[in-house]
């Protein structure tokens, strides 16, 4: 009992609000009208994500999942190579990252960096 | 009749427009000459009297192969078309077409060609007019000695992007084409040869749109951020698209409208595209300083139009420039084909290395392998529980010194392939699945950038070259 109880604190507190108001994590294409991936230069690849209004885009810039350290774990990389850009007004987020080959260079699978999103697709926010 | 080409395109505009007086009408008709240009919404472009028309026509998105090899990505028939339809509407409005990044790359062949389709057209049509051109290509000597005392750098400090070795002397004097970016200064040096169309190899898209308005006295951080956003057309709209963008720049600000009537600029849409293929949604750096951002402001004319204030432009003391360069890697040949055996989607990585080991004793020289494993991790990395296990798609890419020696490889290491005997096979008729033959197939020549790379310490005016012809062609008519 007191384990359970241990268990279920400590999910409430990874997942409160500002207000202090537990939230169940939605899957981020709930949450999301624009989640895309282009090259920015062949070096860097950026991730763009629009919200679909001010609720969802504050839960998205709170979560843990979207955090600098999380996002790098997703794409196998280190906190400190990815640059997270906030953009409140209009509800977007811009997550800026090191390809892992030049493109077009021999070995790279993904020219344009289009399909470099597919990792935060099945995330929960 | 010989032309009065005293009188041009440019000079008229720099005598006849006062800011304040009235907008300047700028009109962006296409992100990228030479994929079809929208007919419909540009006309309507043209009907609203355009001060001048600005095309981007490059990119370094494409890859390395148009740099490196020094071809063109879109097709020469819709490049001519595009090239028609922009030049007979400036020379009928007596506006400036200014062009940028010529021919995708900007490099000397691309430029070339995209005047020789210019000058095609010219005398299709009996037209007489000024050109001046810039060619972006870096004389070898500067990157040398730029290496030499460390003027060559990464452009990215931040972490956020792959490091790209600084290329020693004999990787920049075996590259096959090395282009700088010409920013603002340079065309608004080429505009002072007062043209009435200026062709410049590669550019910052910035340029093209930004230069002669500063030239008249415009604001430069209004004037850099109505043309990063125009460089696109439509994009920035909402339907997003290729249709042409009509900016009205005033001393305070710019109104965006595109010429698709369905297409709406509005607050967000335009804001939105800031994001657009830019590492950092706030500063954008030119040759000359950074444009900032962070005050711009977008307000709702109507529901089509925006109003865009605010952004700022910081000089820098000495400009530098983003030089890009891409050298010959090989000739390509590659193999396509399926998988659908659980158990050789299972061993491929290990058949790879074998029949690649037994291809190496029956082809000799510098050959190399690299596999793409479709629905294992191509595009990107997948954990164990994503790969398929049912079925794989195969793309080997074969690059040797030559041609016929990439398809020598590329067909033994198919056959080999094909019959790779392996513990508990069961699929002894072949282990691949082709869609056609051949199913192994000449990919063209192979070459990767080498330089992506900031040049400091160099003065414009060294790499750029400005030229000027002037072209009469009525003569040829009569």
């Amino acid at each position: 009992m007191a384990a359970l109880l241990h268990v279920k604190e400590r999910s409430m507190r990874l997942a409160m609000t500002d207000l202090g108001l537990p939230i169940t994590p939605l899957p981020i294409t709930q949450l999301a009208s624009v989640i895309r991936s282009k090259n920015a230069g062949p070096l860097c690849f950026t991730v763009d994500l629009f919200f679909r209004d001010a609720a969802a885009y504050q839960r998205a810039a709170n979560s843990e999942a979207l955090q600098r350290h999380s996002v790098a774990h997703c794409y196998g990389l280190l906190a400190s190579q990815v640059r997270r850009f906030e953009l409140p007004d209009i509800w977007a987020m811009k997550l800026s990252m090191p390809r892992s080959v030049c493109a077009g260079s021999p070995g790279d699978g993904d020219l344009y960096g289009a399909q470099q999103h597919a990792p935060l697709l099945s995330l929960m926010v | 009749m010989i032309a009065d080409l005293q009188v041009t395109a440019v000079s008229h505009l720099l005598a006849s427009h006062r800011p304040g007086a009235e907008r300047l009408r700028v009109l962006s008709a296409a992100g990228q000459l030479g994929f079809g240009i929208v007919q419909a919404s540009f006309a309507l472009g043209i009907q609203r009297r355009p001060h001048f028309i600005g095309c981007d026509m490059g990119s370094i998105d494409p890859g390395p192969y148009y740099l490196g090899s020094g071809q063109m990505a879109a097709p020469q028939a819709m490049v001519r078309r595009d090239l028609e339809l922009v030049l007979l509407a400036a020379r009928q409005l007596n506006v400036p077409l200014i062009i940028g990044s010529a021919g995708t790359a900007g490099a000397r062949p691309h430029l070339e060609a995209t005047l020789d389709l210019l000058r095609e057209i010219a005398i299709k049509h009996g037209l007489s007019f000024r050109v001046a051109t810039v060619a972006s290509d870096v004389p070898r000597h500067l990157l040398v000695s730029a290496t030499q005392d460390g003027r060559l750098q990464a452009l990215d400090h931040s972490g956020a992007a792959l490091t790209l070795p600084v290329p020693d002397e004999a990787q920049l004097l075996s590259a096959s084409h090395v282009v700088a970016q010409c920013g603002t200064d340079t065309f608004i040096g080429a505009l002072k040869q007062m043209p009435d169309v200026l062709i410049a190899g590669r550019s910052c898209d910035t340029a093209i749109f930004a230069a002669l308005p500063q030239m008249l006295g415009y604001d430069a951080g209004l004037a850099l951020h109505m043309a990063k956003i125009i460089e696109c057309t439509s994009l920035c709209c909402e339907p997003g698209g290729r249709d042409a963008i009509l900016a009205e720049l005033g001393p305070n600000d710019f109104i965006l409208e595109s010429m698709n009537p369905k297409a709406h600029a509005t607050p967000s849409s335009v804001a939105a595209h800031a994001l657009y293929e830019q590492a950092d949604p706030w500063l954008a750096e030119e040759p000359e300083g950074t444009l900032d951002l962070h005050m711009a402001r977008y307000v709702a004319l109507d529901e089509h139009r925006t109003q865009v204030s605010g952004a700022q432009f910081f000089e820098r003391p000495c400009p530098t420039l983003k030089v890009e360069g891409a050298a010959y890697e090989g000739a390509r040949a590659v193999l396509l084909a399926g998988v659908a055996d659980p158990t050789m989607i299972s061993v491929m990585p290990r058949a790879l290395d074998e029949v690649c080991e037994r291809v190496r004793s029956l082809v000799p020289g510098t050959w190399t392998m690299v596999p793409h494993l479709y629905g294992q991790g191509a595009v990107r990395a997948l954990p164990a529980h994503q790969k398929s296990q049912y079925e794989m798609g195969l793309v080997i890419e074969f690059l040797a010194p030559d041609a016929s020696t990439a398809k020598t490889v590329a067909a033994v290491f198919k056959q080999n392939l094909l019959h790779f005997g392996f513990p508990g096979r069961l699929t002894t008729g072949g282990n691949l699945a082709f869609a056609f033959t051949p199913s192994e197939i000449d990919a063209n020549d192979c070459y990767r950038f080498v330089l992506y790379h900031l040049l400091l310490g160099v003065q414009p005016e060294d790499v750029f070259r400005i030229d000027v012809q002037t072209w009469n062609f009525e003569e040829v008519m009569a």
